[in-house]
């Protein structure tokens, strides 16, 4: 029994790692349609600056976060003007491509900046073991697994309940229908960015502090793909709890299957959930009208 | 018909080879090339690696070069491709015309210039990949440097059984699911024959797995207290990080990779002494010495980036000079091969046990000695000298 | 000027061309092409080999994501099926060389099946995960299945012959491959303009419409996957010639986003783009290299310590770059030359 709540606890916080990822994904589709290959980077992009923060001025992990969140809303911003703003009208083929190209150009930016040393980035977070119950937790652990909760609750009520949210959903619904309405598109464009931007600083941090700050990082992106697509791509909720699923999957085939099949069990769950759902599990089915 | 086509491609072949008489030499250079990791994650190993070919290149031009020609090391990227690895060496061999190989990257980067190796006689000492693959079978021109992870974890875990484990030890494996991670379980697999020890549990992960927890749940759960950990860099640390968070009480043998020091800062907060065994000194006047000579040929983030590659790179490099002097002012390739099987007993001034290469598998280095992680100061203690297993 | 089509015969009809312009145009390029290799060293054969398989692997992934719009992202699993089956056939069962690559390619096919029956009901990118999915899992059988495909260690590719010519070095496998590009190029060429073709187009504008006129989306998709990977093995298999070692190493995801990327650049949905997009990826690395070499100083620190890196960064920053000035591709650049060029000084 204990065996199996290991590996349900500690599945649930790689998962978490996953759903944070696979939020940032979702939010940028969902309000523009473009699948962010250049994710992943972010990420690793935004965890290596609060790392070159937390080292600077020997921050605790609130602080730190409160000095990282803007500065990467501010890189997406920036990139989202650069790099997305001028191909606006253009088939979404060619913005997908221009992400993937933007992908490599962080990744080679990175390396270059801070060299390709791997690093401990405990992001000012406590290291002793903590136990609840009979299983023990590094608070990074936990901070993980509290920072997608957190994460959650904010995208819900975002969503929800603000105009700029109720705003977005409109964007996502019918941009032809929402310009009509008075909503300025670019600027929607803008905030999903920013705000992917802060959630995927959020998971790099805490992603760094369990798992080490290393040039290969941006390697989750890739493996969050399966967290999206089980969500649902254009749900960003779906895409959290998709991506606690998927961890929790990956830990029990691991721990009762056994040997290498950790990386591939997700995948297959996915393609046996979208063969019945061909949507994900909360995706919106596209209307095609013939 | 078809013997027009035989030769015509025949004579055509034969055109481009015939004007390569003895590339890369000149009166007063010689070129050497280099394969290596010089973008991307692991690029941190093709750093310490350029560090050492310029500093053996620095010293020997220093001292009048061989026999009067300057080395010049060529260096080309592969990303850890080895479809890049190719296309490098063919540039390297037909734009830049070298005359001998000193780089070359990792095991299947080195598998894939292999054909091209063979088919230019291409002197090459391979030192960062000493896989059974690259001397078996062996190839007149490559002579490889370095023991084998089979034997270096063979070497912990006999340490571990004489010493530190007497008995009631609990064993177990976490590996790579690759050939890397093959040899480990080769070496492994012979201790347990060889002491009769208990194999409790014995895993797989896949390359860039970043979560232990299942695993390290297991090894738990079968009572490990002995862990042969193949991981290497972030993801060793993080085995060893899962295994504190359980509580885990064990002795733990390591690759040689944990010996460098970007790895030892991201292990040594979880406490463990671990031991590696490496065919290369961590410490002693020998490493001293060549810290010293660094100073004088290197920068100072050089001199940062040293690790355990830079070293065996440095003896690679001096051992292919020694082969090269040796031929005196008529330097050619075959010439190089003779004198490079007929080293013995090369001093590499301590930084690994002496290079001979006059045995059949046209292999050395196969001495590892067995270091223990102090994990408070993160310095390493020599448990025991270079020995061969 | 041209002022009607005359068609005589049947012949005449199905003719991949009327225009006698693009006939001499086309053989030229071929006659350049076969003479090629007595101008360019060896290391240019190397690379346009490996540009001509990229050539290959395009036109096989634009018919099944061009043409019928389904979107792979898989490619890198198939390249490795029909990599391994031709080096498993040629080295371990000493098969000839011009029966193992059909069968790569064939083995590839079968391999897209099972890929292609759980893919129907998926649209977009739901479909290309799922096939990145499978390329995952692929590569974790082929990584385990070590009796047949030695796992780990890899197979080391000899004995590609044919009339005692070593087809693996230098001229020949150039002239191999050239043959091969140009099959595959008219086969392309002619699938697009039968009734398979049409079908294929049709699902891709509006698949629910073409059920509505009677096309079997099943049959149609899954012989796209088919099509599709027979033509990705054999570049796979020509891999396996060309480096004559393989490991799943040498396949890794990357390659799949790569053959994305030479689509996209291209232009999507002509095989004209996929062409032009193949070979101006293959070659943007060299270019990039020759062009740092000819203009940039080589003594600053800065450059010598990250000119690798350097390298990557301006690759994606000429891709980012290109799609910003030229969307629709290399194609759509050269339409717009051509349309230039006939029109001017008219606007239109």
């Amino acid at each position: 029994m204990d065996f199996f709540l290991l590996l349900i606890s500690t599945g649930l916080v790689s998962g978490a790692a996953y759903g944070l990822i696979a939020m940032g994904f979702a939010l940028i589709y969902k309000a523009t349609g473009v699948v962010n290959f250049a994710h992943g980077e972010l990420v690793m992009l935004t965890a290596y600056i609060s790392f070159s923060l937390a080292s600077a001025f020997d921050l605790s992990f609130f602080p730190l976060m409160a000095l990282t969140i803007p500065i990467s809303m501010a890189i997406g911003l920036a990139l989202e003007r650069i790099f997305i703003r001028p191909m606006l009208g253009e088939p979404i083929f060619a913005i997908v491509m221009v992400t993937v190209g933007l992908a490599v150009i962080l990744r080679g930016v990175t390396i270059m900046i801070w060299g390709p040393d791997p690093f401990n980035a405990t992001a000012g977070l406590p290291t002793g073991v903590i136990e609840i119950g009979s299983i023990p937790f590094y608070p990074a652990q936990l901070y993980m697994i509290g920072a997608l909760a957190v994460m959650t609750l904010l995208a819900w009520l975002f969503l929800r309940f603000s105009r700029l949210g109720i705003a977005m959903r409109a964007v996502a619904a019918n941009e032809t229908a929402a310009l009509l309405v008075g909503i300025s598109v670019s600027r929607i464009h803008a905030f999903a960015w920013m705000f992917s931007s802060a959630i995927a600083s959020v998971a790099g941090v805490l992603f760094a502090a369990n798992f080490k700050l290393a040039p290969d990082l941006w390697f989750q992106g890739l493996k969050s793909f399966p967290a999206v697509i089980l969500g649902g791509m254009d749900s960003v909720i779906g895409a959290a709890l998709a991506g606690l699923i998927i961890g929790v999957v990956e830990n029990l085939f691991q721990g009762y299957v056994g040997q290498g099949l950790r990386e591939i069990s997700g995948f297959i769950v996915i393609i046996i959930v979208l063969m019945v759902r061909p949507y994900g599990l909360f995706g919106s089915r596209e209307i095609e009208r013939v | 018909m078809r013997k027009h086509i035989i030769a015509i491609t025949a004579a055509l072949m034969l055109s481009t080879t015939a004007y390569a008489a003895e590339p890369g030499v000149t009166d007063t250079e010689i070129k050497v090339g280099d394969v290596n990791i010089m973008t991307g994650p692991a690029s941190f190993i093709g750093r310490a690696v350029a560090v050492g070919s310029k500093i053996a290149a620095a010293e020997i031009n220093a001292a009048g070069g061989v026999n009067g020609r300057k080395i010049v090391v060529v260096t080309e990227d592969d990303g850890y491709i080895p479809a890049r690895s190719f296309q490098a060496l063919t540039k390297l061999i037909e734009v830049d015309g070298i005359f001998a190989l000193n780089g070359t990257s990792g095991t299947a980067n080195v598998l894939a210039m292999m054909p091209l190796i063979t088919e230019n006689n291409l002197p090459t000492v391979v030192t960062t990949a000493p896989n059974e693959l690259v001397y078996k079978p062996v190839r007149p021109s490559v002579f490889t440097v370095g023991a084998s992870y089979s034997d270096a974890f063979y070497g912990q875990l006999k340490y571990i059984h004489d010493n530190l484990v007497k008995e009631g030890g609990v064993y177990g494996l976490i590996r790579q699911d690759d050939d890397f991670g093959g040899a480990i379980e080769h070496g492994y697999e012979r201790a347990v024959k060889e002491f009769g020890l208990k194999d409790a549990m014995r895993l797989r992960y896949k390359k860039g797995t970043a979560n232990f927890a299942a695993e390290m749940a297991q090894m738990k759960q079968a009572g490990v207290n002995v862990l042969a950990n193949g991981g290497i860099i972030a993801g060793a640390a993080n085995i060893l990080g899962e295994a504190r968070k359980l509580g885990m009480d064990m002795q733990v043998a390591g690759v040689w990779s944990e010996d460098m020091p970007p790895s030892v800062n991201l292990s040594a907060p979880a406490g463990y002494d671990y031991l590696v065994a490496d065919y290369v000194a961590l410490n002693g006047p020998a490493v001293d010495a060549f810290l010293e000579k660094a100073k004088q040929f290197a920068s100072a983030d050089e001199i940062a980036a040293i690790n355990r590659y830079t070293y065996i790179t440095y003896v690679g490099l001096k051992v292919l000079a020694n082969a090269m002097a040796q031929c005196g002012q008529d330097l050619t390739r075959a010439c190089t091969i003779e004198k490079l099987k007929a080293t013995n007993g090369f001093d590499a001034g301590g930084l690994t046990a002496p290079i001979s290469f006059d045995n059949e598998q046209q292999l050395s280095g196969t001495a590892v000695a067995v270091y223990q992680l102090n994990a408070k100061d993160k310095t390493f203690k020599a448990l025991t000298d270079f020995v061969e297993y | 000027m041209r002022t009607g089509h005359y068609k005589e015969s049947l012949g005449q009809l199905v003719a991949l061309t009327d225009s006698p312009t693009v006939k001499a145009w086309s053989i030229g390029l071929v006659v350049v092409l076969l003479a090629a290799p007595f101008a360019i060293g060896n290391y240019g054969l190397t690379l346009m080999v490996s540009a001509l398989i990229a050539v290959i692997g395009a036109v096989g992934l634009n018919m099944l994501t061009g043409t019928t719009g389904l979107i792979s992202l898989g490619q890198a699993g198939f390249l490795a099926v029909g990599a391994y089956t031709n080096a498993i056939l040629l080295a371990d069962f000493g098969w000839p060389v011009w029966l193992s690559l059909p069968a790569a390619g064939i083995a590839a096919a079968i391999v897209s099946i099972i890929v292609g029956i759980p893919s129907l009901r998926l649209k977009g990118l739901y479909l290309a995960i799922t096939t990145l999915a499978f390329a995952f899992i692929i590569n974790h059988i082929i990584l385990y299945a070590e009796w047949l495909t030695h796992g780990p260690n890899g197979v080391f590719v000899t004995g590609a012959t044919l009339f005692d010519i070593d087809l693996q070095k230098g001229k020949p496998l150039y002239y191999l491959t050239l043959g091969i590009t140009i099959l595959t190029i008219l086969a392309a060429l002619n699938i697009s303009r039968t009734r398979i073709g049409r079908a294929w187009m049709a699902i891709r504008d509006h698949d629910i419409a073409a059920r509505v006129m009677g096309i079997d989306l099943v049959r149609y998709k899954l012989l796209a996957f088919m099509c599709s990977s027979f033509i990705v093995g054999i570049a796979g298999a020509l891999i396996s010639l060309q480096i004559r070692f393989v490991n799943i190493d040498v396949f890794a995801l990357i390659l799949s986003i790569e053959a994305l990327a030479i689509i996209i650049l291209g232009g999507l949905g002509s095989i004209a783009g996929a062409v032009l997009g193949a070979v101006f990826l293959s070659f943007l690395p060299e270019a990039i290299r020759l062009f740092f070499t000819a203009f940039v100083d080589p003594n600053s620190t800065f450059y010598t310590s990250y000119v690798f890196e350097i390298r990557g960064v301006v690759y994606g920053v000429v891709i980012v770059v290109f799609l910003r000035f030229v969307p629709d591709g290399l194609i759509g650049l050269w339409r717009n030359v051509r349309k230039y060029w006939s029109n001017w000084p008219l606007a239109y």
